[in-house]
């Protein structure tokens, strides 16, 4: 689950659920074995900027930790940064900032927590290694303080449960079962994997995708499903029993796993998820964004958005849910993959604002287009301001915009003219 | 250079003649002290060589005006060494007795050059590896070299890993190897400083910048040309090694040429095997907690061993030939490999392996009283190279395996078969216009095809087609012309050279982005690019001399760096050539026969870097990267002290930096250091050589190397927080960063002895004898302090 923090005092408030997650809010970020909430009043903020430095596969890039919310021009890459791997992206959770990468070595497939102190210094803390041949290790999500879930390549038809308050893998739930109930005999289905691609949790359960994939090679699970529905089994999280497995019908796959999780929470607690459509090169095509509803466990027949109405070979690949609005990018021109594609690099992904109960789509105003978000989330909330992630392929703009709900525009907050480009920006609370 | 040599003769008589004849022939006859001619006797001045006839008399056209070493020996008897001087239009004629009686010990001064020196202080300005000097050392070839001033090689393991030059902040492609100045390309991994032993070589020459005209080739920053061991007339040398980490080397060279000297044939065979198991600080993931937990592991898989073999045939000194060389050349070599790209995961059964068999032809002739020179070379081959990755299953740090569903240990399983067939042509010839004046000319040409198969290997997406069976083409052809001249009595030494570079390519684009292929995926590259380099030496005094040297040049891409290798290396059709200007600016003196010092300077401004870079999982693609300026310069000393002891060190520190980024987001990479480069590195080392130490006949030499490697940085770092002080060589960088390669120090000591009958030779040495942690890529570990046995023979 990837609540910040702001949105989630929200989530307290209008909804009242999760009551024991609630305490995270308030955890200080530290390695302290035994988290203790924090009085607000005690606490010292912290506003951590993460930027990548060369658009390469070992993503590196810096994270820097200021006192106050960014403004004007900054730089990222001074002598207080963390310089290290795996900046691309990260999935903060409460005061927590975990990444989908090592920091110290290239390419390390896992989860790491970033460590934070009161003098800003950011460290890379403990990691739980995973099997680094296959994309979607260290895929997770957070249950509260003391329980998560994630995947392994190396057990793809188990789910391993981990503490991220010691950042230890404490066991696993073996779902071979419950993979096998369909496509047994399939001999096209090549790989399964359960959880592997996406992992949340709502109301007590926790969602996880089915792999049912055609090759089991170096890309395998990705942009090869056997299926054109995408399977999700529902686990009880209290017994750890399965519940029952439900589909998104008719979209190919589902979320890219790259730190970016691709789904959100409204404020009422409805879940929506990003699909990306059947193309086998990740160019869409079906491409949508679905809903569970805050008190169901199916997908909403009655809702979903459909990129092939929107753009003609667009894709989804972001999503921020508020307050019944869906903050999100959409391309402008049909989206081409491959290093040469314009589908990460090129100025084609403008923001929309969409009403999710009409459907209407609003491009925000004062923002460019941009790149794509990629590992990095396309909005986030701080502060009870919502935050764009701005960065062009000239990179004129490299920062965030703060959007006005109220005018459905934006305006520049903060650009970064050093260390690279913006992947991520979080507000931690250290404990005093 | 000034030395003194110790030899055994009992008798010495040498007589010049200096006459006044229009032709230049050095003549002359070697006997021993009963005045019987010494039909096998070699004589070797300078670059020049050749064998006695049967009555002893020998003679040599064409030998350059200056000081040249005289080297004559026989087998039997002891080798005799002076210097000689020749005159411009001038004959020499020689008597040479050798004895083979050790009654009287005498001294002897010699001043002259040996080839060796020879090449050191020629307008292009080359480090030479002297390997013949140390070929008794238990030493390998890759730690000789980065003694070597301004050289780093860079390993990613231990005995066999495949070894990268960097010279001037160049490495990669943009460094070419030869051998005998052949491009060595067609020869794979099968004929390098890794695996190759010194007795293999005579010598190896690192050329930084300029490359001598008759190196055809585009390379960039810099040439290693490997030089064979020549030898006349038969001997027969063996040795073998033995070492920790269950580390054997073993080789036999010998030759044989028929008194008549028509005929020499001989053969080279070479084995390495070393199992490699030496500790690694890992990360070792805890099979409960899933932590990552470092300790000192042993390598279990991560050995190497290959076999290299050549026998060839020479028909020479006839009328149509001085010498043909006729040559097959094969080899086999297996590589375990224990991990990945970086130390991550542990690997029990990835394999690589490479063969190949070369037939090779070498014709050489001079013709018009040898003013025209002609050296050909042809080889054809086919390289294979496999790549195995197969296993149902994976291993961890502790050597224990656990089985999968799905095939091989790495993202790649492999059972791949790649055929690289490869056609060489090297054509030179050189003609000495007046004795003041010679042009050389020099052509490469290289044609070579690629495809293959592996079962598990990418498919055209929706087909079965294996990409790997798609075929790919490169031809590449070098045109080289350089016009020699010397001036002032021979002190003005200058090189005027013009290359010219034509590149042809064809392949296919989408091979792993594709859903079929069709005629608009095949490309078609073409290109064609001039260069021009001027080089100058001045000799000040006899012991002293000045050298500069201008280039602007291109590195054409190689055919892996456009069309990829099609398993993981991915194509890019927008490369473009790398184009660098470089100069360079050298002094050397030598203080009175024991003291040498040289500096160099050099100044290059490099566009379009080409570099792999990784893409999307697990792909990476070559591409034109960064622009890098800067200068650097390099220190060299050598000082002879109480009569046995030599003291060496040498010093480079390197400005190199990047420049012209316009992107605004990177434009702060402006000026900042060339990543992943070392940018200061020394040495030092002291030998000392003892005669009669056990023995009447006995050598002792005892020698301890240090090596200094400042500290790098994997990734960019701004130019403000570099380390401060006297050329930023205080402290660290002001980074909160564990991408920072720290200082490393080597420390090497070791021995060889030399038995008094001359024969045997016994060589010891201590490598990393501190036993401190190595790294020459980021947390790839070098063996820790290991030992090395080696025992030579020769006859």
């Amino acid at each position: 689950m990837n609540i910040n923090l702001e949105k989630m005092k929200t989530l307290k408030l209008k909804a009242g659920i999760l009551a024991l997650a609630m305490g995270m809010l308030f955890v200080g970020c530290s390695d302290n074995d035994d988290p203790q909430p924090d009085p607000d009043d005690n606490q010292e903020s912290k506003y951590v900027l993460i930027t990548m430095s060369s658009n390469v596969l070992e993503k590196p890039g810096y994270a820097t930790a200021f006192d106050e919310l960014p403004s004007g021009n900054i730089a990222n890459n001074g002598s207080n940064a963390l310089q290290g791997f795996g900046f691309g992206g990260w999935r903060p959770y409460g005061n927590w900032l975990f990444k989908m990468f090592a920091t110290e070595t290239p390419n390390t497939l896992g989860i790491e927590r970033l460590e934070v102190n009161a003098n800003g210094d950011v460290t890379s803390g403990q990691f739980i290694a995973g099997d680094n041949t296959t994309n979607g290790t260290g895929n997770f999500v957070i249950v509260d303080e003391n329980k998560g879930y994630y995947w392994d390549g190396a057990s793809p038809l188990k789910i391993q449960i981990f503490n991220p308050t010691t950042m230890s893998r404490t066991g696993d739930i073996d779902l071979a079962d419950v993979v096998n109930q369909r496509g047994a005999d399939e001999a096209e289905i090549l790989y399964r994997a359960i959880g592997q691609k996406f992992l949340a949790v709502k109301g007590g359960k926790l969602f996880a995708n089915i792999t049912y994939a055609t090759t089991n090679g170096t890309q395998k699970g990705f942009w090869d499903d056997f299926y054109d529905d995408v399977y999700i089994a529902v686990i009880d999280i209290a017994s750890g029993t399965h519940d029952k497995t439900i589909k998104i019908e008719d979209t190919g796959a589902i979320a890219y796993i790259n730190d970016n999780n691709m789904y959100d929470f409204d404020t009422n607690g409805d879940l929506y998820i990003v699909t990306q459509g059947v193309h086998p090169r990740g160019e869409g095509g079906k491409s949508k964004i679905v809903r569970i509803k805050a008190n169901e466990t199916d997908i909403d027949p009655e809702w979903n958005l459909n990129m092939d109405d929107i753009m003609d070979g667009g894709k989804f690949v972001s999503v921020f849910a508020k307050d019944g609005k869906i903050i999100t990018v959409i391309p402008k021109e049909r989206i081409v993959g491959g290093p040469t594609g314009n589908i990460n690099f090129e100025d084609i992904w403008e923001f929309y604002s969409i009403d999710i109960a009409s459907k209407e789509r609003t491009k925000i105003n004062g923002v460019p287009a941009v790149t794509n978000p990629g590992a990095a989330y396309g909005a986030i909330e701080i502060d009870d301001k919502i935050l764009l992630r701005v960065t062009t392929k000239d990179g004129s703009k490299n920062g965030y915009f703060e959007y006005n709900a109220s005018t459905n525009s934006a305006t520049e907050l903060f650009k970064v003219t050093s260390g690279g480009s913006v992947s991520g920006l979080h507000k931690v609370n250290i404990g005093n | 250079m000034r030395y003194k040599i110790y030899m055994l003769s009992a008798l010495l008589f040498l007589s010049k003649f200096m006459l006044a004849q229009t032709t230049d022939v050095l003549t002359g006859y070697v006997h021993n002290e009963d005045g019987i001619p010494l039909g096998d006797a070699t004589v070797q001045i300078g670059n020049y060589g050749t064998t006695a006839l049967s009555n002893g008399y020998f003679s040599l056209k064409n030998i350059p005006t200056g000081k040249h070493l005289l080297v004559v020996s026989a087998v039997g008897y002891a080798a005799f060494q002076d210097t000689i001087v020749k005159l411009a239009h001038e004959n020499l004629a020689l008597q040479i007795r050798l004895s083979k009686d050790d009654k009287v010990l005498q001294e002897v001064t010699v001043v002259g050059k040996s080839e060796t020196q020879q090449v050191r202080e020629q307008a292009i300005r080359a480090v030479v590896v002297d390997t013949r000097a140390v070929s008794t050392r238990a030493t390998t070839l890759t730690d000789l070299m980065n003694r070597s001033t301004g050289v780093r090689i860079r390993q990613n393991g231990g005995l066999g890993s495949r070894p990268e030059i960097s010279i001037n902040g160049f490495q990669g492609k943009a460094i070419k190897y030869f051998k005998d100045g052949i491009p060595l390309d067609y020869m794979g991994d099968g004929y390098n400083i890794a695996s190759l032993p010194l007795e293999a070589l005579e010598r190896i020459e690192v050329f930084k910048g300029v490359l001598p005209v008759s190196l055809g080739a585009d390379a960039l920053g810099g040439a290693v040309n490997l030089v064979t061991a020549r030898r006349r007339g038969s001997h027969m040398h063996a040795f073998y090694e033995i070492g920790s980490f269950n580390t054997h080397r073993a080789g036999v060279t010998a030759t044989h040429e028929t008194k008549n000297q028509k005929w020499s044939y001989g053969t080279e065979l070479f084995f390495n095997h070393s199992d490699n198991d030496y500790d690694a600080f890992v990360g070792v993931r805890n099979p409960n907690t899933a932590n990552l937990e470092y300790r000192d592991m042993r390598l279990f898989h991560n050995a190497f061993q290959s076999y290299y073999g050549e026998a060839y045939v020479n028909l020479q000194n006839r009328n149509w030939v001085d010498e043909l060389r006729l040559s097959l050349t094969a080899f086999a070599l297996e590589r375990e490999q224990q991990h990945p790209a970086l130390m991550t995961d542990a690997y029990g059964a990835v394999l690589g392996k490479q063969q190949t068999v070369v037939p090779s032809l070498r014709y050489k002739k001079k013709l018009l009283d040898g003013k025209l020179s002609i050296d050909q070379f042809a080889a054809y081959n086919n390289l294979q190279t496999r790549r195995i990755d197969t296993l149902m299953g994976r291993y961890d740090w502790y050597g224990e395996f656990t089985p999968k569903t799905t095939p091989g240990e790495s993202r790649l399983p492999s059972l791949s078969k790649i055929h690289e067939r490869q056609v060489i042509l090297r054509t030179n010839i050189g003609y000495q216009i007046n004795p003041t004046t010679s042009l050389d000319f020099n052509y490469v040409f290289t044609d070579a095809n690629r495809d293959g198969e592996d079962p598990y290997g990418q498919r055209l997406a929706g087909t079965d087609i294996d990409v790997l069976s798609l075929t790919s083409t490169y031809q590449k052809q070098v045109f080289g012309l350089s016009l020699d001249k010397y001036w002032m009595d021979e002190k003005l030494h200058n090189q005027l050279m013009a290359k010219f570079y034509r590149y042809s390519a064809s392949g296919i684009q989408n091979t792993w982005f594709s859903t079929s292929v069709t005629d608009a995926d095949k490309r078609q590259q073409s290109g064609n690019y001039w260069g021009v380099a001027e080089a100058l030496r001045y000799r000040i005094t006899p012991s002293s001399f000045v050298r500069g040297s201008l280039e602007y040049t291109y590195r054409l891409p190689e055919r892996e760096e456009l069309f990829g290798n099609n398993i993981f290396i991915v194509p890019n059709f927008e490369l473009n050539p790398e184009k660098s200007f470089n100069a360079s600016l050298g002094y050397q003196q030598t203080f009175d026969g024991n003291f040498t010092v040289e500096a160099n300077g050099f100044y290059r401004r490099t566009k379009g870097l080409i570099l792999l870079v990784p893409i999307q999982a697990p792909n990476a693609q070559y591409q034109n990267q960064e622009h890098v300026k800067g200068f650097g310069f390099d220190l060299d000393m050598r000082y002879r002290f109480a009569t046995h002891y030599t003291l060496s060190g040498n010093a480079t520190w390197q400005n190199l930096r990047l420049f012209g980024i316009t992107h605004e987001t990177d434009q702060w990479k402006n000026d900042a250091r060339l990543r992943n480069t070392p940018y200061f590195f020394a040495n030092a080392g002291i030998q000392s050589d003892y005669d009669a130490v056990f023995a009447h006949e006995d050598n002792l030499k005892v020698f301890v190397n240090y090596n200094f490697l400042r500290e790098f940085y994997l990734e960019t770092i701004r130019k403000d927080l570099e380390p401060g002080g006297f050329l930023g060589l205080s402290g660290q960088a002001n980074i909160n960063s564990n991408l920072r390669i720290p200082d490393q120090h080597l420390l090497n000591a070791g021995f060889t002895y030399k038995v008094s009958s001359g024969r045997i030779n016994l060589g010891a040495e201590v490598r990393n004898l501190l036993d401190k942690d190595l790294y020459d890529y980021y947390r790839i570990q070098r063996p820790g302090r290991s030992f090395h046995l080696k025992v030579s023979y020769g006859l």
